[in-house]
This record gives C-alpha cells, structure tokens and sequence, in this order.
C-alpha cells in the first residue's frame, strides 16, 4: 500500500470511517443460487465485465441494490454486481417454494410514495410542475403540487392538494381522474405599469393517463381545468396541459 | 374500508363498479404445508435489501450570466436513479448578477450594482457512457459521462424566467454511496432586460459531491 493510489484510498476510507459509522456488521439477507451460476460484475450496469461467478448451491449476501442491480458477496468474499433477471431465479433462506422473485414483487406493491413532475402549459405560458404523492387504496392517490408559469407578463404560483382516482390500477395504460384545491398567486412583472399582485383560492379538476415504463416509473399526460377564486364575485378559468414523468419510492 | 367512506361520493361510486384488489394481502399469507408432518418452523419475512437509489449532493462553481460577466454559484442537488441509464434531478442554486460595467458607463440596469440570482430546475439525466477510472494499479472506480437536460426558473433582478437547461457531466464513484462529479451546463432564457426580447445563454461549470441513500 506504498503507492499514491493506496495512500489516497486509506486516507479516502479514514474519512469515510468518521462521516459514515452506521456500517455496524448487519445481518444481510442471503439468497441460494439455483441457476448453473451467477454473474459478477465491477459494476452496476450491463457493460461492465463479469469477473467471477458463484455456482448452484451456494449461498450468497446481498449487501445492497442499485437501480436493477444487486452487489453481492460469494461464501469466498468475492463482491460483485449482479442483475435483477439473475437475482430473480435464486431461491430466499425462506424455502424452496420462495423465489427471490417474489420478494421483489412484494416490494414493489408495498411501495406507496410516489414523486413527480411535469411540464406544459398554462394559459400558453410555460409551467413547471412537480408533485408528492401517496396511494391510500389500490384506487387512490393523495397528491400535494406545486406549480410555478413564469410567462412575458406575470408569474403564477399555484399550491393544491388532489385526491386522484385511478379506475384500473393494474392496467398499463391506466387513466385517472382528479379534483384538487388550494392556492395561487399572481404576481406581474416589475417593468409593467400599475401591475398589482392577485391571490386567491384555487379548485381544479382533472383527466389524464398514465403509462407505466417500468413497475416504478411512469409517465403521464394531463389536461386540467383551474377555477382561481379572486373574491365572493369573481372566478377566472385557466387551462393547463401537461406531460412528465413519476416513480416510486 | 373506512378510509373509503370519508372520501367524497363521486369518487365511491366511479371505485364501486371495479373488482377490489386484495395484492396487498399476499405478502403476509404463508402457503399451507402439503404434507402436515414436516413441522420445522421456517421464519417468513420479506427481506430489507438497502437500496442507494436516491442521491443528494451540492455544488460550486461559476455562473456566467450572458451581458453581465460571471459569478460564483453555489447549490443542492436531489436525484433518482430509475435505471442504469436515466435519472432525473431537482436542482436548486445560487449566485449574483452585477451590472458594474454597465455603471461605469453611466448606465445602471439594476436598482443595486449586485443582485442576487437564484434557479431552480427538473432534468432527465442518461448515462452516455458508463465505465470506469483506474488510479493507479489497484483502485478502480465505476463512472459516467451523461447528459442532462431539463425545465426550471431563473430569477434575478426580481423577475422570473422559464429556463431550458442542457449540459454533460462526468460521475467518479470512490465508493459505492458516494459521488464526484463535474459537470457544464447551458441555462437559457429569453430576457426583453436590455431593451430586446432575446435568447440568453448562461454557461455554468461545477464541481459537486453526492451521497447515496
């Protein structure tokens, strides 16, 4: 450990010693090979080599995922990447009738934190959008957004909760239906001319549908109809259209 | 059920017409053994596999905003890797804007000669080119050039901007939970601030540091 790269790397490991003390030895889960063997890679992803196997029969740890691959470590302490189509074929301490595949899929249905965000507009003005959600039922979904359309005159801020209700939760191409409230403010830009600031109460409701990419990350369109409350006389009516995309947590 | 009850009708009845799923039932139930007389008790669980997915991370670096010279700029990153190829990230940062030369002429074009500059913005990442930095002959590190691009705001002198982000970026990995990365981004937005409605293109290079949770 004489050269310059070992001197960095135990210099690197001492700090990580003093940030990071939560590496008490856990009880990592551990997964029996039932394929003729298991890839290992340097890396997380599908170019990296594969530079060792673990054979059928032996057991191995699982110290942590990224994206779709698992690090592992074999009973000879070998540590390596493996992906999510191999790992699914191993069988879990649990028993034989357990796939590891399974567990996977259990955790992916006991996700319920969803984030998102989206780009349209408003009014023909640009508006960013990004969302926070949190499915209460198989059917729906609690949603709190914020929204922010800076367009050439005057930004609009809008704050709102949603309920979302999605008829075919299963479905890949799933639609959904949505009534929010809240907030929103207006504010016109500083050069314009006896320009005053507008707030007031927001309701709108909308339609959309999601596309499910993967089993965590989704894609949807919208189309939204905003009612903004100005006072006991007055309610303008806005139109947003919007695309982005979500995951789950 | 009783959450259904409190939700408003028109939801109810668009639910009613539709078979309830019961998936999340299946985790728990434990299959009932074929043959009675194999009793060694197996404990069932569902595994907790430690997932980095998330990164957080901040930045310095140098904003140069197009008529008004460059700036430090500093800021905090929260991303997502949904796969091994894309990502998405929220950023947010800050910097100043000044209009000293334009003083020097004679003519200011902010109310103060330094105004404070913030942005934020959503962009999708993809990993370009994965692979890996050797130093020396005995550590290598995973890594990748990617692209990015995305939507936000830019706010300066009081007024907001729609911003169009677009820029690449290398990541070196040390360690699995922890990055480094450097990064260069075009920030663009029209502005009527000089008197015409134009593209402005605000370049920004940074050198930042994440974690992985």
């Amino acid at each position: 450990m004489g050269t310059p790269a070992g001197v960095a790397r135990w210099c690197f490991w001492a700090l990580v010693a003093l940030v990071h003390p939560a590496w008490a030895a856990e009880a990592n889960e551990r997964v029996l090979v039932a394929d003729p063997y298991l890839e290992l890679r340097t890396g997380p992803g599908r170019g990296y080599p594969i530079f060792d196997i673990a054979e059928r029969g032996e057991r191995v740890e699982i110290l942590m995922r990224h994206t779709d691959w698992f690090k592992v470590r074999t009973p000879r302490g070998k540590e390596g990447w493996v992906s999510r189509a191999q790992m699914e074929a191993t069988l879990t301490e649990a028993g034989e009738k357990r796939t590891f595949r399974d567990v996977l899929f259990d955790d992916y249905l006991a996700r319920r934190m969803e984030f998102g965000f989206a780009f349209g507009t408003l009014r023909h003005d640009p508006l960013l959008s990004a969302y926070a959600g949190y499915r209460l039922h198989d059917n729906f979904v609690a949603e709190l957004t914020i929204a922010q359309s800076a367009g050439d005159f005057s930004t609009t801020s809008l704050y709102y909760a949603s309920l979302v209700s999605q008829p075919f939760p299963e479905a890949r191409w799933s639609p959904f239906f949505a009534l929010g409230a809240g907030r929103f403010a207006n504010v016109p830009k500083s050069t314009l001319v006896s320009a005053i600031e507008t707030k007031g109460g927001l309701a709108n409701a909308a339609i959309g549908l999601r596309y499910y990419v993967t089993r965590q990350f989704f894609l949807r369109v919208e189309a939204k109809r905003h009612v903004a409350l100005i006072n006991y006389n007055s309610a303008d009516h806005y139109n947003e259209l919007s695309a982005g995309a979500a995951f789950f947590f | 059920m009783t959450k259904l009850t409190i939700l408003p009708l028109l939801m109810v009845t668009m639910t009613a017409v539709l078979p309830a799923a019961a998936t999340a039932q299946s985790a728990e139930s434990v299959p009932e053994p074929v043959i009675p007389a194999q009793v060694d008790r197996r404990d069932v669980h569902i595994p907790k596999i430690k997932a980095n997915d998330v990164e957080i991370g901040a930045f310095v670096g140098i904003l140069g905003v197009q008529d008004f010279g460059a700036k430090s700029s500093y800021g905090l990153r929260l991303g997502y890797h949904v796969t091994e190829d894309f990502f998405v990230e929220g950023t947010y940062a800050r910097s100043k804007v000044s209009d000293a030369s334009y003083r020097r002429l004679g003519i200011p074009i902010f109310s103060t000669e330094e105004v404070p500059l913030t942005y934020y913005n959503l962009s999708v990442g993809f990993n370009l080119f994965p692979g890996e930095v050797f130093v020396g002959s005995d550590w290598a590190m995973t890594s990748a050039v990617y692209l990015i691009g995305g939507v936000g705001n830019v706010n300066f002198n009081k007024e907001n901007h729609t911003a169009y982000n677009f820029g690449i970026g290398i990541r070196v990995l040390p360690v699995d939970w922890f990055s480094v990365r450097f990064e260069m981004r075009d920030h663009m937005f029209t502005s009527d601030l000089l008197g015409k409605n134009e593209l402005k293109h605000n370049f920004e290079m940074t050198l930042g540091a994440g974690a992985y949770f």
